[in-house]
């Protein structure tokens, strides 16, 4: 596979000096090759292929100083038998505890070919390929000589050192300086740490002259005052952090934290751009918020009145729209809850709801029945089931138990917790259960009071939820994407804070998303906030933006208080229990209105809340004016249908 | 140049249930709450104390032992200085598990001499009648995987869980103190702040 390849830095006559042990055989080997520095597919990577290497056809078809030559990028057999030790000791792993490679080798760009195994291999194993981004330090020492140690962030790989015999060191290190930032260290003057915060930024500069990326720059003719604003703001982090060099010395855990999860959550560092074209949201002007207010909860006399004598309910966006502004009250909830979760359609009559219902029960037991016939014998040989078990079992005990609906031993409502997990583990055996799950079931098991109605609008809650609990995570990874973006809209200054706090990602909001707010609030409240949330109003995601309106609230401590790191997931994790759903609710309602009501709102904004789609959304008081959002569009709301973009499609696009 | 670590970050590892949340905080506020939620996400605790006349800021970090949530618990191991291996000792599974465990933490925590790391195994829950892993079987197992102390505490009971913790303090600074005179010279050299006490303590 052919990629083009750029070359931005080339030196020869850069030697190794493998230490006997590493030398195997060769003992008092001097290996010499070319230090190049590359730039492919825009990521700029550091390079070395020792000498025999770089003339061996089968690495190389055409190997030009042309900085527009191809050259073939098939295999890297030396990278390969390099980093074999640690692949073993990854496989190991992978065999015994199914470890997901989720930090190293994640952007190694050799493809395994056929034919590595030439005689060529002994001295190509010191070759290696490094994305820039991965290095952490760089530490120059002399010895008549200079010669440069670099160190990865993924501690377990180590380069050997590049001693420059014919000189060039400098030149190199000059080269990266174009690329990320080199900061002295100050407990070692020699050693300098690599930061790259500013990729985006030295890129989008580089596309400024570049023809082929005109976007930057006709974006710039057209609205110079948006695009330099954007750029601004990036120079405004690059140069914080540049000042704060030593500062963060004293505080690299948590930096080192934020650095791998900003790998698990990929995308955040320059989400702003989404499209081609370099889209730059920057600090528009919302405008002021509208104060809204909350209505009582829907009575039952209300929702009776909205039935039909076939028991159709009529003017559902006038009911959706109640519930919205006020919720329900707790008797109407059994009822209310089948409908807006989709168990039952709107439209359907008591008689059809019979027969649902009656299909539902048969469905439901035929599934439970499914796990309570495996005998001892069989689950020994099933460990996934087991698994599953075990840990239901686990937290069915620790699920919501001062609630006098679970409280006690042998309470029937943790027998019903069970079974319905169990159940729940027989209808998607995939997912099967996941820490969290048993939080999601808990309030609706309780307003249910009923094991088969339970289950299946658990089911159409977990076709919201299920992208959160798969394997990969995406559902998470693709909210605090989304919930990154709206904050920086919504509030710029809060947003670089959190950025420079290595928070920008938002892990802190991790719970809070994984089980929509269960355990920040009073269960009573919780169900209060769930039957809002279904009702798909005011906008999609609402729930994002519930976290923008809880974070208004908190910017303020977390500012004054100058919280780092640490601080702010302890801050956001000790506000359980301590928020106001209906406070929250106001102010996240006021939000969707002062963002709706902003012009030129920017794309990503817009397709995040729905807006594109139908360019209607509640005005305050306008009961009925709601469209109506389709049971599939609730799915959308956790990233199910958006439109999935490839992982990195936001660094490609900025930078290419 | 060797001042002493004034904070310490410890973190707990172990199957799910096994009683990671409520040993932190039967240690961090001495109470026990038998139907505490099971953790999501991560979560941690301070805790400050005096060591040989000087006061030490423990850091206890406690996390979600599914499987799954294993690539959002990982980048906090980073700059550990004490790990607490922990199983139950009526659950033999979360004793096989332990070196599953380690290794995790070893991988994923960026320690430089796995060897000379402090882990300190604890088996909780001594209270429960019903053992399914023994206590010889335990110290064996830690005395095969690098001598690690073991203790056999109950955060329901209390037993054990403030000397378990010492232990780690005391370990992770002996740890600290070795590394101080033999520093490679291609190492950069750390030293971290305390931070704030009040901003951070509960």
């Amino acid at each position: 596979m052919a990629e083009l390849l750029k070359v931005i830095f080339e030196h020869e006559g850069i030697f190794l000096h493998p230490s006997p042990d590493e030398g195997g055989p060769e003992q008092d080997l001097l290996v010499s090759g070319t230090l190049r520095v590359l730039e492919k597919d825009a990521e700029i990577l550091v390079e070395y292929r020792p000498l025999e290497d770089s003339v061996d056809p089968s690495n190389m078809l055409c190997a030009g100083q042309d900085s527009s030559s191809v050259v073939e990028w098939a295999q890297c057999p030396g990278e390969k038998s390099q980093s074999r030790q640690q692949l073993e000791t990854q496989q190991s792993y992978e065999t015994e505890w199914d470890m997901v490679n989720a930090i190293s080798f994640r952007k190694k760009n050799c493809t395994n070919g056929e034919g590595s195994l030439n005689h060529s291999q002994e001295r190509s194993r010191w070759a290696f390929s490094v994305n820039i981004s991965d290095l952490k330090s760089i530490t120059v020492k002399d010895e008549g000589w200079t010669f440069l140690i670099l160190k990865l962030k993924d501690a377990f790989s180590s380069l050997p050192a590049l001693h420059f015999h014919q000189g060039g060191s400098k030149d190199f290190l000059d080269c990266l300086r174009r690329f990320a930032l080199l900061t002295e260290c100050p407990e070692d003057k020699t050693c300098l740490m690599v930061s790259t915060p500013n990729r985006a930024l030295s890129q989008s500069f580089e596309n400024l002259l570049d023809d082929n990326n005109f976007g930057l720059v006709h974006k710039f003719k057209r609205d110079p005052y948006v695009a330099t604003l954007g750029s601004f703001s990036k120079v405004t982090n690059y140069i914080y952090d540049a000042l704060r060099g030593a500062e963060e010395q004293q505080q690299r855990p948590p930096e080192e934290v934020a650095d791998l999860l900003g790998e698990v959550i990929p995308g955040l560092e320059i989400n702003q751009q989404e499209e081609p074209g370099f889209e730059v949201i920057t600090r528009i002007d919302l405008g002021a918020r509208p104060r809204v207010s909350r209505a009582e909860p829907l009575s039952a006399d209300d929702w009776s009145k909205h039935q039909d004598p076939e028991g159709r309910m009529k003017d559902e966006a006038t009911l959706r729209q109640k519930i919205f502004k006020g919720g329900l009250c707790h008797a109407v909830r059994k009822e209310a809850w089948k409908f807006l979760l989709g168990y039952y359609p709107w439209s359907s009559t008591l008689e059809e709801r019979k027969s649902v219902l009656k299909a539902k029960t048969d469905e439901y037991f035929r599934m439970k029945l499914q796990w309570k016939s495996i005998s001892e014998e069989q689950e020994r040989r099933n460990s996934r089931l087991r698994d599953y078990r075990s840990l239901i079992e686990k937290d069915v005990n620790r699920t919501d138990r001062t609630n006098r609906f679970y409280e006690g031993l042998n309470n029937p409502g943790l027998t019903l917790l069970h079974d319905i997990l169990m159940t729940y583990c027989m209808y998607d055996f995939d997912l099967g259960y996941v820490q969290g799950m048993s939080d999601l079931l808990s309030p609706i098991l309780y307003v249910m009071e009923n094991e088969v109605d339970a289950f299946w609008c658990f089911v159409s809650f977990m076709d919201q939820m299920h992208q959160n609990f798969e394997e990969q995570m995406q559902g998470m990874k693709t909210q605090l994407i989304q919930l990154s973006t709206l904050l920086r809209l919504l509030d710029l200054a809060f947003w670089n804070y959190l950025e420079s706090q290595e928070s920008g990602y938002l892990y802190f909001c991790f719970r809070w998303l994984l089980i929509r707010f269960k355990r920040e609030l009073s269960f009573q409240d919780v169900l209060r906030l769930w039957e809002v949330m279904w009702t798909g109003l005011p906008c999609q995601n609402f729930h994002l933006l519930i976290c923008c309106a809880i974070l208004d609230s908190e910017k303020q401590k977390i500012m004054e208080e100058n919280y780092g790191f640490n601080e702010i997931l302890k801050h956001i994790n000790e506000l359980a229990m301590k928020l106001d759903v209906e406070e929250i609710l106001q102010k996240a309602e006021g939000i969707c209105l002062q963002i709706h009501s902003c012009k030129d709102l920017p794309h990503s904004i817009s397709s995040i809340l729905g807006f594109d789609a139908k360019r209607q959304v509640p005005n305050q008081a306008g009961l009925g004016g709601a469209p109506r959002p389709a049971p599939q569009q609730d799915a959308c709301s956790n990233g199910h249908c958006r439109e999935s973009r490839p992982q990195n499609s936001c660094r490609g696009v900025s930078t290419s | 140049m060797t001042a002493r670590k004034s904070l310490l970050k410890v973190i707990l590892l172990g199957d799910g249930g096994v009683g990671k949340s409520s040993i932190m905080n039967r240690y961090v506020t001495n109470k026990f709450d038998a139907h505490l939620f099971h953790t999501i996400g991560v979560e941690f605790l301070n805790k400050t104390l005096e060591v040989d006349g000087s006061q030490v800021t423990l850091q206890i970090w406690d996390t979600a032992g599914q499987e799954r949530f294993r690539s959002l618990r990982t980048p906090f191991y980073r700059g550990s200085d004490c790990c607490l291996l922990t199983f139950s000792v009526d659950d033999n599974q979360s004793f096989l598990n332990l070196s599953n465990w380690k290794k995790e933490f070893i991988y994923y925590a960026d320690v430089k001499e796995p060897e000379n790391f402090p882990f300190v195994v604890l088996g909780n829950k001594v209270d429960v009648t019903e053992r399914q892993v023994s206590a010889e079987e335990a110290r064996m197992w830690c005395q095969e995987n690098g001598d690690y102390p073991y203790f056999e505490t109950s955060a329901k009971d209390a037993t054990n869980v403030a000397v378990a913790f010492e232990e780690a303090v005391h370990r992770a600074l002996a740890a600290d103190d070795k590394a101080d005179h033999l520093i490679p010279t291609d190492t950069v050299k750390l030293h971290r702040k305390p931070r704030s006490a009040t901003a951070c303590c509960s």
